[in-house]
């Protein structure tokens, strides 16, 4: 066994050790923040000791510290395709999808018989491998960006519409009933009680879509696309064995969703700071 | 009962489904004209129509094309031919299934590490949900390409990529539902001085699941995209994934979507099976309380 | 110590070939099952590799697949690739080494539609033009930079495209003109309803942008044990064998080709045309590589404009060893 693989098991068991230690701390907020890091950490040192150990060729893994390394040597392309893919295809979409499916979950909300209709259709369309249609939509709408988007709407169109729809249904009659006593009208019993009840859906519609939107965005590259992108970067680089540079988007992805993924979770305690989900 | 079921559900749903047709057709006309006119010149207005619905190879095949291609791959093809959809149903299926299978048993063994134990709570779970930030779609060819390269080929790549998507709803609520029972109830067994496994056995696990039940639904819908888009990279070799791709390969764009109509039924199915297996353990359930 | 061994081995080679039992091989192919790869399939059906002693598994590729990925985790002992990208892996630390072939001449084309005013090189100036990328974009770069033409979609260039795996960008309108392969992508675009008039088509082997298409590369260190090299030897013989057959016999190899496509996708009147084109250039190669191909495959890769695929001269990139002893 080499130097390598025997400092592979060395951190793993001294990782998992430290760690089971400082969960036991009493101290409420410092492991929440440290466990989850030295986790992360350990398994990238593994990761690369693993790489160097085997000796494993850089055109299938390339260690960690390759990738970070081209990742600070190219900031500047993976800014362009950032620009491209999450900024242009992705958040337009996602946009445009979330926001169509919100208004048309409040114009259907008042008629009963449409969101029969359309709750069970949505919930089917939602379990669909929509991706599928990726290269259809490349077809229609051309190349660049446009086509991106539109498989984005399409993917998070039907999430967004059923939790929409669910979480306007789910009102509490006699809060219902107590608006009606104030003889409030429609528009506000709407603004005031059913959207803010609604929240909670809405935001968990939201953080499914936000994966779905990065999916979307980057799978249809694969069918078209210029030559710009994170998808784009993905797949040519691979052709040219840069592993690294593929390793280097992905990570850009990764930090991409979960920002995205952090900023509405923390738009949705600000919001809905009263509901029990939010209260530990 | 019955009336109540089509009222609140059958009627409406047709309805919008019969309404979707309509626009669909009309959509058609527009999206084919140039092709029709490129192929035939100075057709009258009612022909024109009709043959925007019936090309070789649309832009937007009519659900009736797409009906059609599917009877015929599906009924008229020895169900072990290649040209069958129904073999190459299967052979997605067969990929979901047991990527299905790989990630709920993955999903259920991490919520009981978390539910069991803080440092696993502490250091996994937040990973658990960065995990699911990376698109794993967008590397699955790279991923598979990798695995084929290292000797694992064939089911297990695709079941691997599925694995992923599904485990992550599956923790989720799994843990939710392992963590439902209240205190109360956790005195309760302690009262009775029931061990911990007694506690996860009697208590949580029972009480978990239809939390369980309701994130295998998501779970098996996810596992499906995983399959599929875990066949686009392998090449036109087979499943639907394949089909799909071999269509956009040669514009055959009925095969594509005739690949994704069955892609459809066979998620359908998935789902309402894991409907129909729940109502039954949860009817059992509460029959045995 | 050495020496007892290659005699172990040889006399291992000599008692397994006595006893019949195969030796294995496994080929990757750079796409899809179809005619372009008609050599191996028929040489596997006739039971040609059977006669060598071989037993040979095919494994199909896609578009996604990079054989020299297959190849440097062991999945295959041989591949089918284009050069270009050959030699990136070899600079990128893949030591892959040419031991035979079989296409003589190249088979990608820029295909481009007259109706969209392209008749001769000096029109594709901004014009949109799609092209395949994951390591077949170097011809085209190289191309485009001796014809004085940006390709990063400045003014006084190409706009260019990453064509998906279909001809639509061609047929519906978004570009001027699609790489095609002349024994593929081309016909589907004939298929879609233009005909010859109404295309203009520019032959990279006639540009003289021209790289060695489908040879069969193998790991570098494996060429230094005799066991493995004496299995080239005889792949390469039926290999070959198999594509003079195919040659000869394009219906029968097409037959060959749709019986193993999985997809079952392919149609008998495309697979019976590809072959024919393919026969047309694999025609002029007894399956050894021509030094002055390889020489003219460096100096097109080395020119590419600002981003070559090779930064230095490689060596020992090829060999005729396994040809030599397979074909005399």
């Amino acid at each position: 066994m080499n130097i390598f693989l025997f400092l592979f098991f060395i951190i793993w068991l001294g990782g998992w050790w430290i760690n089971i230690k400082i969960s036991k701390f009493n101290d409420p907020n410092l492991p929440r923040f440290i466990v989850p890091s030295l986790f992360g950490m350990v398994i990238l040192l593994m990761w690369e000791l693993a790489v160097i150990g085997l000796q494993i060729n850089p055109i299938l893994l390339p260690a960690p510290s390759a990738i970070a390394l081209k990742f600070s040597r190219s900031l500047d392309i993976l800014w362009i395709d950032f620009v491209q893919t999450l900024i242009k295809g992705a958040l337009s979409g996602y946009i445009l999808g979330c926001g169509a499916a919100f208004l048309t979950a409040i114009a259907i909300d008042k008629f009963n018989f449409l969101k029969r209709g359309l709750l069970p259709l949505g919930n089917f369309i939602s379990a669909l491998p929509i991706v599928g249609m990726a290269p259809i939509f490349v077809m229609w709408f051309g190349f660049d960006w446009q086509s991106k988007c539109a498989i984005v709407v399409v993917m998070v169109y039907f999430p967004m519409l059923v939790n929409c729809v669910q979480g306007l249904e789910l009102i509490d009659p006699n809060r219902q009933d107590l608006m009606r006593t104030y003889s409030a009208s429609y528009t506000q019993t709407l603004i005031k009680l059913r959207l803010p009840s609604a929240l909670p859906f809405i935001f968990n519609g939201l953080k499914i879509c936000s994966t779905l939107a990065l999916i979307g965005a980057i799978v249809a590259e694969f069918f078209g696309s210029p030559i710009k992108g994170m998808g784009f970067r993905i797949s040519s680089e691979v052709g040219r064995f840069a592993l690294d540079m593929v390793w280097a988007e992905i990570f850009v992805a990764a930090i991409a969703g979960c920002l995205f993924y952090g900023l509405i979770a923390i738009i949705e305690k600000r919001t809905t700071f009263w509901h029990p989900s939010q209260q530990k | 009962m019955k009336t109540s079921y089509l009222a609140n559900k059958f009627i409406p749903v047709s309805t919008i489904v019969i309404l979707i047709g309509i626009f669909w057709y009309l959509v058609a006309v527009p999206m084919n004209s140039d092709k029709v006119s490129r192929q035939f010149k100075n057709l009258p207005t009612g022909e024109h129509i009709l043959k925007c619905w019936s090309l070789k190879k649309p832009k937007l095949p009519t659900p009736h094309q797409i009906i059609t291609e599917m009877v015929n791959t599906i009924f008229f093809k020895k169900i072990s031919s290649k040209r069958s959809l129904v073999y190459h149903g299967w052979i997605t299926l067969q990929a979901t299934l047991a990527g299905f299978f790989l990630g709920t048993l993955l999903g259920i063994l991490l919520a009981l590490g978390i539910v069991h134990n803080k440092a696993m709570d502490l250091s996994v779970m937040p990973w658990v949900i960065a995990s699911q930030t990376i698109p794993i779609l967008a590397i699955a060819p790279m991923i598979i390409v990798v695995m084929n390269s290292v000797g694992v080929t064939g089911l297990l790549p695709k079941a691997i990529i599925s694995m992923y998507l599904s485990f992550f709803p599956v923790v989720v609520g799994m843990v939710k539902g392992l963590r439902s029972p209240d205190q109360i109830q956790l005195d309760q067994m302690k009262t009775w001085s029931a061990s911990s496994n007694q506690i996860l056995w009697y208590l949580r696990f029972p009480s978990s699941l239809p939390f369980l039940f309701a994130s295998l639904k998501v779970g098996v819908a996810a596992s499906l995209v995983g399959a599929i888009v875990g066949e686009l990279p392998s090449g036109a070799i087979a499943g639907l994934g394949a089909r799909m791709l071999a269509g956009t390969y040669y514009g055959q764009t009925i095969m594509i979507w005739s690949a994704l109509f069955a892609a459809a039924f066979i998620a359908a199915f998935l789902v309402f099976t894991i409907d129909f297996l729940q109502k039954i353990t949860l009817k059992k359930m509460a029959i045995i309380r | 110590m050495k020496k007892i061994l290659s005699i172990l081995t040889c006399a291992f080679i000599l008692s397994t070939s006595a006893v019949f039992s195969a030796d294995k091989v496994t080929i990757q192919l750079k796409w899809v099952t179809q005619a372009q790869f008609a050599g191996y399939y028929v040489a596997k059906d006739k039971g040609f590799y059977d006669a060598e002693g071989l037993d040979v598994t095919i494994k199909p590729g896609g578009p996604d697949i990079a054989p020299a990925q297959v190849l440097a985790g062991g999945g295959a002992d041989v591949m089918v690739d284009w050069m270009p990208s050959a030699l990136a892996a070899r600079e990128k630390g893949l030591p892959l080494v040419n031991i035979a072939q079989p296409f003589k001449s190249s088979g990608m084309m820029l295909t481009c539609r007259k109706d969209m005013g392209v008749n001769t090189t000096a029109d594709l100036k901004g014009k949109t033009l799609g092209v395949w990328f994951y390591g077949n974009e170097y011809p085209f770069l190289s191309w485009m930079s001796r014809l004085g033409l940006k390709t990063d979609g400045s003014t006084n260039g190409v706009t260019v495209l990453r064509q998906g795996w279909g001809v639509e960008p061609l047929t519906e309108g978004q570009a001027a003109c699609v790489s095609t392969m002349s024994y593929n992508e081309y016909w589907v675009v004939r298929d879609a309803g233009y005909s010859p008039e109404q295309l203009t088509v520019f032959k990279y082997q006639s540009e003289g942008a021209a790289t060695l298409e489908d040879g069969l590369y193998v790991h570098e260190k494996n060429l230094s044990d005799a066991a493995f090299k004496d299995k080239m030897v005889r792949f390469v013989r039926a290999s070959m064998k198999g594509w003079k057959y195919a040659e000869a016999n394009p219906k029968e190899a097409a037959m060959i080709i749709l019986d193993n496509d999985d997809a079952g996708v392919q149609t008998e009147k495309h697979q019976v045309r590809m072959m024919g084109e393919i026969a047309k250039l694999t025609a002029g190669s007894n399956g050894s590589l021509d030094p002055a191909d390889y020489e003219r495959t460096v100096k097109v890769l080395m020119s590419g404009d600002s981003d070559p695929v090779i930064t230095k001269k490689p060596s020992g990139a090829w060999t005729n060893e396994i040809t030599n002893a397979a074909l005399n």
